[in-house]
């Protein structure tokens, strides 16, 4: 997400308890004052938020689906226009929701940041929130007089560089919309980065935060996304100057990145990462963001994919085909290219080995 | 005019003839910094002018056989002389650029080892380059005048010519005893290594200083869309030129292109520059704009090898809200 000329201008903070043992909530504790960040703290938190929600972070986008007056959606368009005082005092009511929203005991308590500001070069409002789970760490001590270096436990650390140990939703008010707005979607883009949304099979530990708290679920257009994620990279790979033995391989790893990988988003950071050298990867990311994929993570949905991630098909000119299963493609096909020999005119040919690692069962 | 007329005249014109060493050797010098050059570090030996002491004069002008003067006192071209002594036969050729640009002055081009060289192909010998300089017209400088005519001598020469100059002028010209031919020839063959040291000289500091920057010129042109933007000049440092050595695999004849084309896009770039110019010293340089396309189009490449302090870039990563998490 573009958050360019971010500005933060207030902040207040809450804290938030695990359940007791017998599962029962504690409240939360509220905090009276907003909180004061100096320079260098304040470029730190900026870093935290962008490294969090900016370009090629695993954010995503959702959608929002609790219009309901008293939900967290509708609770933050009225939050964002109160004077500092009732900011404060309301902010609370996150906290309360994030409490409830915490069923299961194992959930840890944390803070609850809230902040809003503006950003973008048209000066748009934007809330977010940040739960940061508490852990700890040791803090370096020198003594001033041996210059000795001890190391002092520190129970309770915070946002920390790993982004591993906060979740954050941000709602950003968007660039023109119709006033008064029925659905917040018309006003509202959300986002959120959670570490735990994009590992494997995430979605279900990471519910009670995007969906139970915040109300959010995944969009709608996951799925139209998704498939121009997959034609895209497909172009890009078959316009790669590697050979095709190399581009074989390479489409099967798209095939299982859709397919078989268990995280329920996709990027195409994580995806180029994983299967590019460098300078392929940033070619690869720029080819994709021209082609309007977002920069950010998003929602996996292979639903207008699936027929096509089922089959591996190479086709030659002469009307050859070769088709399997993308799980056997990958394992029992093997593509090289080869020089043959020169056509009639004497112009070199390229001929290309197919091996099939198995015996011909049927031939018509 | 006898011996003691001779002194007396030259005794009497010495602040003059002074005064027009000092005027040439401030003209060149000034030259020189509006080049761009750092007179400590361009001239490997201090100029300063120097007056023919009065013996050495009388002897030039009475007692040397192969001068045959007519009028000794005018002839005589170097009762006053400069030496400029530099690393590189280029560099040489800078300093002969802002000489003969002076309209000012006649110019005699006395001596030149390109001509040299042409004229005795065979010949391995003392080499520099020799100007005459005489205003046109009178001028008066810190006080005196200087009368129209009045010659200063020029020598301009490598660091490397000058040793070869020290020792024959010194042990050979001035020898009390004949100097033997194997000498003669040791002096030639010291030449002759000397001229192909300058050339590997000149060879190796261009292949140092030029590379894809220089072809593609991208530092005067990433400075126009720099002041473009922001309407200062850029002041460029040292640590850009490490970023510019760490991502020199980028840079090819489109990268103005594509940094034009992305700073029109990201409408902000300028005033968030202005806002931040004191912040590190990357912002003041033209590079920061390179920086910021990297960021969006190169990120991961920056992020792997980005050569200063990481929080130098965090600085930039805020302002392009681009995320620098990597995944382990």
């Amino acid at each position: 997400m573009l958050l360019t000329n971010l500005d933060i201008e207030r902040i207040v903070i809450h804290q938030v308890f695990q359940r007791t043992s017998e599962g029962l909530t504690k409240d939360p504790l509220q905090s009276h004052d907003l909180t004061k960040f100096d320079t260098s703290a304040m470029t730190a938190f900026k870093l935290r938020v962008i490294d969090a929600l900016g370009e090629s972070s695993k954010a995503v986008q959702m959608q929002i689906y609790n219009q309901d007056s008293n939900g967290l959606p509708s609770l933050v368009d009225k939050l964002v226009e109160l004077d500092d005082t009732n900011f404060i005092l309301e902010s609370y009511e996150i906290a309360k929701k994030l409490t409830t929203a915490q069923s299961k005991k194992s959930i840890p308590g944390g803070i609850v940041v809230v902040f809003t500001g503006k950003y973008g070069v048209s000066r748009k409002k934007f809330l977010a929130v940040i739960k940061a789970e508490v852990h700890s760490a040791y803090e370096k001590l020198q003594d001033p007089q041996t210059q000795e270096i001890s190391l002092k436990f520190v129970e309770e650390v915070l946002l920390t560089p790993s982004s591993k140990l906060y979740k954050t939703a941000a709602f950003f008010e968007k660039a023109s919309y119709a006033t008064p707005t029925t659905d917040l979607n018309d006003k509202w883009t959300v986002l959120i980065s959670d570490y735990q949304i994009s590992q494997s099979d995430g979605k279900a530990a990471a519910h009670y935060f995007y969906s139970e708290f915040l109300g959010f679920c995944y969009p709608e257009t996951s799925a139209r996304t998704t498939k121009a994620f997959y034609e895209n990279a497909s172009d890009f790979i078959s316009q790669l100057p590697v050979n095709e033995s190399k581009k074989s391989d390479l489409l099967n790893a798209l095939t299982t990145y859709m397919k078989t990988d268990l995280s329920s988003t996709i990027s195409c950071n994580d995806f180029s990462s994983k299967y590019f050298d460098v300078n392929t990867q940033d070619l690869f990311n720029e080819y994709m963001e021209d082609a309007g994929i977002p920069t950010t993570a998003f929602t996996k949905d292979i639903e207008h994919i699936a027929s096509k991630l089922k089959f591996r098909k190479v086709s030659f000119s002469k009307n050859v085909k070769i088709s399997a299963p993308s799980d056997v493609f990958k394992d029992y096909v093997e593509i090289e290219t080869i020089p043959g020999a020169p056509d009639a005119t004497g112009s070199p040919t390229v001929w290309t080995k197919v091996i099939i690692k198995d015996r011909i069962s049927n031939q018509e | 005019m006898n011996e003691n007329e001779f002194i007396d005249k030259w005794n009497a014109e010495k602040p003059q003839y002074a005064a027009w060493g000092a005027y040439v050797i401030e003209y060149i010098s000034s030259g020189l910094l509006k080049n761009g050059k750092n007179l400590n570090e361009f001239l490997k030996i201090p100029v300063k002018y120097r007056l023919k002491e009065n013996q050495s004069l009388l002897d030039k002008a009475f007692s040397r056989k192969d001068k045959n003067y007519k009028d000794p006192y005018n002839e005589i071209e170097d009762k006053v002389g400069a030496r400029f002594v530099v690393l590189l036969i280029d560099d040489i050729r800078i300093i002969c650029e802002i000489v003969l640009n002076n309209s000012n002055w006649d110019i005699d081009s006395c001596k030149h080892f390109d001509v040299d060289r042409d004229r005795d192909p065979l010949l391995f010998t003392y080499q520099s380059v020799h100007f005459v300089v005489r205003p046109k017209t009178d001028l008066t400088s810190n006080g005196s005048t200087i009368k129209a005519g009045t010659p200063c001598e020029l020598q301009i020469r490598t660091l490397l010519q000058h040793a070869h100059a020290e020792l024959t002028h010194d042990a050979i010209y001035k020898s009390k005893r004949t100097v033997k031919p194997k000498v003669h020839r040791i002096v030639a063959k010291s030449m002759a290594l000397i001229e192909t040291t300058d050339d590997f000289f000149s060879e190796a500091t261009r292949y140092l200083n030029y590379g894809p920057l220089q072809e593609h010129n991208i530092l005067t042109e990433l400075d126009n869309v720099y002041f473009l933007l922001t309407n200062i000049k850029p002041s460029n440092q040292k640590s850009s030129l490490v970023i510019w050595d760490t991502f020199e695999q980028l840079i090819d004849e489109n990268l103005i292109n594509l940094i034009k084309k992305f700073v029109n896009k990201y409408e902000h770039i300028g005033e968030t520059i202005k806002q931040n110019y004191n912040n590190n010293s990357v912002y003041p340089q033209s590079i920061v704009l390179f920086v910021y396309w990297m960021l969006k189009h190169r990120r991961t490449i920056l992020i792997r090898d980005w050569p200063l302090h990481m929080s130098v870039l965090e600085s930039f990563a805020i302002d392009m809200s681009v995320s620098l998490q990597v995944d382990s």
